[in-house]
């Protein structure tokens, strides 16, 4: 009670902030968006919109959303654990996560673990299929996940609940509020997940018959996020960003006596943008203040761990020129500086700048084409040069035809670098050309778009033990990935029934040059299909899971295998209509309790429940 | 809690064991096991788990992951570090997983495991009825404090199976030799000491200063050889007279650095250095400037990953990239290739059952 009495209040004193200058027209859109590149140099590449309505149809891990409605393959050891992507059959350094248009991999390892991430507070994600690079700088070569918060300028207050409670006492609480009028808008978010995740490993026992089940697996996420939006006049638009995450997570054990391992990550991200919008001309200028911080417990009883930390300062400089309808220039100047800190590979302190050129041109009404280049300078490594083109030709409103070359990389990171000891400061980036073309067919609302896409990456770092038994970073292996990616969306309604069909299937090779094999933990097939089905109050939902088998052994021995997998789960809800919306709902996950498991030795949950309440208000 | 742990532990295995024992004694069998005339590889892994390859005598028959065969569905544990052998018994240390499990040496069935009071076990010697194993415990990297001073030895009562009774040794600790009821432990890395342990009055005496870098060692007719590595530069073979802790060193040419693997067999010192393998008398008083044979090998680091000489073999394990099954070779004494074999990932060590 007290709760509403605050936010009425706050909302006042906002509200007579505001009304004093609410004088001026509105000409920017109602939603804005921070990663303003997004939609304008992704159009002759796929990109796949996952929305709030489908996140909050999901568990809350960034690995649960994408495993279930993308092409990306995931490595989880146990559920919840550390999980690392493989998009298109590259490594889990080549998926760039981009937060509101921010790279926001980590600076320590080069890789984002997908498990740190709650879904819950942002508006929509988007998975950027192919090369990135030249956009969104290092690791987008895969291809890239943007978390978006949209700052919705229009008369709101609106409040949105969700509890959950499942299995392994899993508990989830979410709750996002969102105030503004035409000239500020806010967004609060807080997301809570915590699960004992003692679960039972299906049909696995010891020797001596007994039950196993995950031990020391319990975590506790929670993530804080607050937005803010203010339009100056017309033209000139400020915007705040800030999240703020804590991933307490102890590790799953693989036999009873593995000693008790946990991992503490800290996450604060803190974005300033201003936009202007004068006529032909864009001003964009970002800076952000990023900061990673880990523990490692290696020995968690003993209470002995190492930790590390990063702090990167980003400025951003993107100016916008569109001299004609049809033609949008942009140059953009970025600098970025980071430190890093931590008893394993010392202080240090890198600095990036950039300068890059981006070009989008619509010839005819039906031919697009853009263009963009990139130069990184820094003392760190040789970098270089990034581009990406590509064509977009919609032949009639059923068929398109996209085409887009890329160059793309990923950059050392500070443990490759400095790791002591063995970090090798003579590493070079990955470096990767990659080729792709994309199919798009529409008819009414049945959308299928195509991808095959040919990727060639050199130089991979890996970490070997050299002559002394020291594991160092290399840059050895040479990599071929191809193969296709297909992604289906539909809708039909009939009456009052809204049936909808989701389908992703990705085909891919990934061929370790020097030894012509397979690369391990890459599937060459994976399938996902979503179903839902909704008559008035009430809606059900189906999803499917298929993985394929992957190599576990880099000469790819067919007795070491990670076996394929097929996981349903299926949800139900029904809408009380008690204030705007309240929803009630219950599913069942991994619903014909399939043994399975994503790394060798790291058994997934059986069969397992959910509850939950929507409430909207 | 520990007590009624180690009570149902003790009074498993010793079901466990009694059983088993009556399994091969009533069926009419020429043979103890599948695995009787042969030997064992162990296999430490990488990202998987630890695993043993058996290799029969004849060398007609292998089987790349006997323990799994045997004990379907068990894990061995992360790091398999060594094996020791006591009665019908093999004791398998797996460093990762603080684990031994202990198998009947002829078939690999399990028969107990000892999961509590290990930290990161290293390697074990039998004497009189009890197994004395190293612990490295905690590394200086994660705990600086107390990381080099805190290795210990767990006594292991060998009929009941159970821990009983840890001997701190204020220093590091990992290889171990019994000799006449006394202990000599070694570390490569942090410990320029022999450490002496007592077993008879159960007492740690005087460390012998053989210097750093002790890579291997054996017990020969009163003496005990160790091989000492320091990075990059000329190894030094030590010979101690165990009677009297006197020892004498000797030199190695400045050419000749990071020998490891010392191993002796029938009156010669067997060691490697790179992917060849040296042999001298063990009453030489030079070491030799020739190797006997050489391999060929990929591996950076794990060229003779593993190495044993055992009558008139040689045998080589090689660590390859750590990430695909790693080859095991059998050679003569002077270095015809006798066999090649797929094992598991990073075979470390040779066991003649």
């Amino acid at each position: 009670m007290t709760f509403k009495k605050l936010f009425s209040l706050l909302c006042v004193v906002i509200c007579q902030l505001i009304l004093a200058q609410n004088d001026s027209i509105v000409s920017l859109n109602e939603v804005v968006i921070s990663d303003l590149q997004l939609k304008k140099y992704s159009n002759s590449q796929n990109t796949l919109n996952l929305s709030d309505s489908l996140l909050s149809k999901n568990q809350p891990s960034l690995t649960s959303v994408l495993n279930h409605n993308s092409t990306i393959y995931f490595k989880e050891n146990g559920f919840g654990m550390v999980s690392s992507p493989s998009f298109r059959g590259t490594t889990a350094q080549q998926t760039a996560v981009v937060w509101n248009g921010i790279n926001i991999n980590s600076q320590l390892n080069g890789q984002t673990d997908f498990n740190t991430i709650s879904t819950k507070n942002f508006d929509n994600i988007i998975v950027r299929a192919g090369g990135g690079s030249a956009i969104y700088g290092s690791s987008a070569i895969g291809g890239s996940i943007h978390l978006n918060n949209d700052l919705s300028f229009k008369d709101l207050f609106q409040n949105d609940l969700q509890i959950n409670k499942g299995s392994f006492n899993t508990l989830g609480i979410h709750y996002d509020v969102k105030v503004g009028n035409k000239k500020f808008s806010s967004q609060f978010g807080f997301s809570l997940n915590s699960s004992d995740n003692d679960y039972l490993y299906v049909k696995k026992f010891d020797w001596k018959g007994n039950q196993l089940k995950n031990l020391n697996g319990e975590f506790l996420n929670t993530d804080y996020n607050v937005n803010f939006g203010y339009k100056l006049d017309n033209r000139n638009i400020i915007k705040l960003y800030s999240q703020t995450s804590v991933s307490d997570r102890n590790f799953s054990l693989i036999t009873v006596s593995d000693t008790k391992t946990k991992y503490i990550n800290t996450f604060n991200r803190n974005l300033l943008d201003y936009f202007g919008n004068f006529k032909s001309f864009s001003i964009n200028f970002k800076t952000a203040y990023l900061f990673e911080d880990y523990k490692y417990f290696v020995d968690f009883d003993n209470n002995y761990f190492s930790q590390g930390s990063s702090e990167s300062l980003i400025a951003k400089l993107d100016v916008g020129f569109s001299p004609i309808k049809s033609l949008q220039l942009n140059t953009v100047f970025d600098y970025n500086q980071t430190s890093g800190y931590g008893a394993s590979f010392g202080s240090n302190k890198r600095e990036i700048s950039s300068i890059g050129l981006f070009a989008k041109h619509e010839l005819t009404k039906k031919w697009l084409n853009e263009f963009v280049i990139r130069k990184e300078i820094t003392n760190n490594y040789q970098s270089p040069t990034l581009f990406s083109i590509g064509s977009v030709y919609t032949f009639n409103t059923f068929y398109s035809l996209k085409i887009n070359g890329s160059r793309n990389f990923r950059i050392p990171t500070f443990n490759d670098l400095y790791w002591q000891n063995g970090g090798n400061l003579n590493l070079k980036p990955e470096s990767s050309y990659q080729a792709e073309i994309g199919n798009v067919f529409k008819y009414r609302k049945f959308n299928l778009s195509q991808t095959f896409y040919f990727i060639k990456i050199d130089d991979l770092i890996r970490w070997v033990p050299n002559a002394t038994g020291l594991w160092s970073p290399v840059n050895t292996a040479k990599v071929y990935t191809y193969g296709s990616e297909s992604i289906l969306n539909s809708e039909y309604k009939i009456g009052k029934n809204n049936i909808s069909f989701n389908a992703t299937y990705a085909y891919t090779v990934s061929k370790n040059l020097e030894n012509n094999k397979q690369l391990f933990f890459v599937p060459f097939n994976k399938l996902t299909i979503s179903v839902g089905y909704s008559v008035k109050k009430f809606a059900f939902y189906y999803q499917f899971l298929y993985n394929g088998f992957v190599f576990t052994r880099s000469d790819n021995d067919p007795s070491e295998v990670i076996e394929a997998y097929k996981i349903s789960n299926i949800g139900l809800d029904y809408d009380f209509k008690f204030l705007k919306s309240s929803k009630f709902g219950f599913e069942i996950r991994n619903i014909l309790n399939q043994k399975y498991q994503s790394v060798e030795d790291r058994p997934m949950p059986g069969r397992n429940f959910n509850m939950y309440i929507i409430l909207k208000f | 809690m520990k007590i009624t742990k180690l009570f149902v532990v003790a009074l498993a295995s010793i079901f466990l064991t009694t059983s088993c024992s009556n399994d091969y004694e009533s069926p009419v069998q020429a043979t103890l096991g599948a695995y009787e005339n042969g030997l064992f590889i162990l296999n430490e892994g990488s990202s998987g788990q630890g695993s043993v390859s058996f290799l029969s005598n004849d060398l007609n028959s292998f089987t790349q992951n006997a323990f799994t065969t045997a004990n379907p569905g068990e894990l061995m544990g992360k790091f398999a570090q060594s094996i020791f052998f006591n009665g019908d018994f093999a004791y398998i240390i797996s460093n990762g997983s603080n684990k031994i499990s202990i198998v009947n040496r002829y078939t690999m069935k399990l028969v107990s495991k000892i999961e509590t009071g290990l930290v990161i076990p290293r390697y074990g010697v039998v004497f009189n009825g009890k197994a004395y194993v190293t612990n490295a415990n905690t590394y200086s990297f994660a705990n600086p404090t107390t990381g080099n001073t805190d290795d210990f030895l767990s006594v292991i009562n060998l009929t009941t199976n159970t821990i009983e009774a840890k001997v701190q040794l204020n220093a590091t600790a990992d290889k171990i030799v019994v000799n006449n009821g006394k202990l000599y432990i070694s570390e490569q890395y942090n410990n320029d000491k022999l450490l002496v342990f007592n077993t008879v009055n159960n007492v740690l005496e005087t460390p012998i200063n053989i210097g750093s870098d002790a890579n291997s060692m054996e017990v020969n007719n009163g003496f005990l050889y160790v091989l000492r590595s320091p990075y990059g530069l000329p190894s030094k073979l030590v010979k101690i007279n165990l009677a009297t802790s006197l020892f004498t060193t000797l030199d190695f040419p400045a050419a000749q650095v990071d020998a490891k693997n010392l191993d002796i067999e029938q009156s010669k010192i067997y060691y490697t250095i790179g992917a060849s393998v040296y042999a001298m008398n063990l009453t030489d008083n030079a070491v030799p400037s020739a190797s006997v044979f050489s391999y060929t090998s990929t591996s950076a680091y794990g060229k003779m990953y593993g190495f044993a000489v055992k009558g008139d073999r040689v045998y080589i394990g090689d660590g390859g990239d750590f990430t695909a099954n790693s080859k095991a070779y059998v050679y003569s004494l002077t270095g015809v290739l006798q066999k090649e074999l797929t094992v598991g990932v990073a075979p470390n060590g040779f066991y003649f059952n």
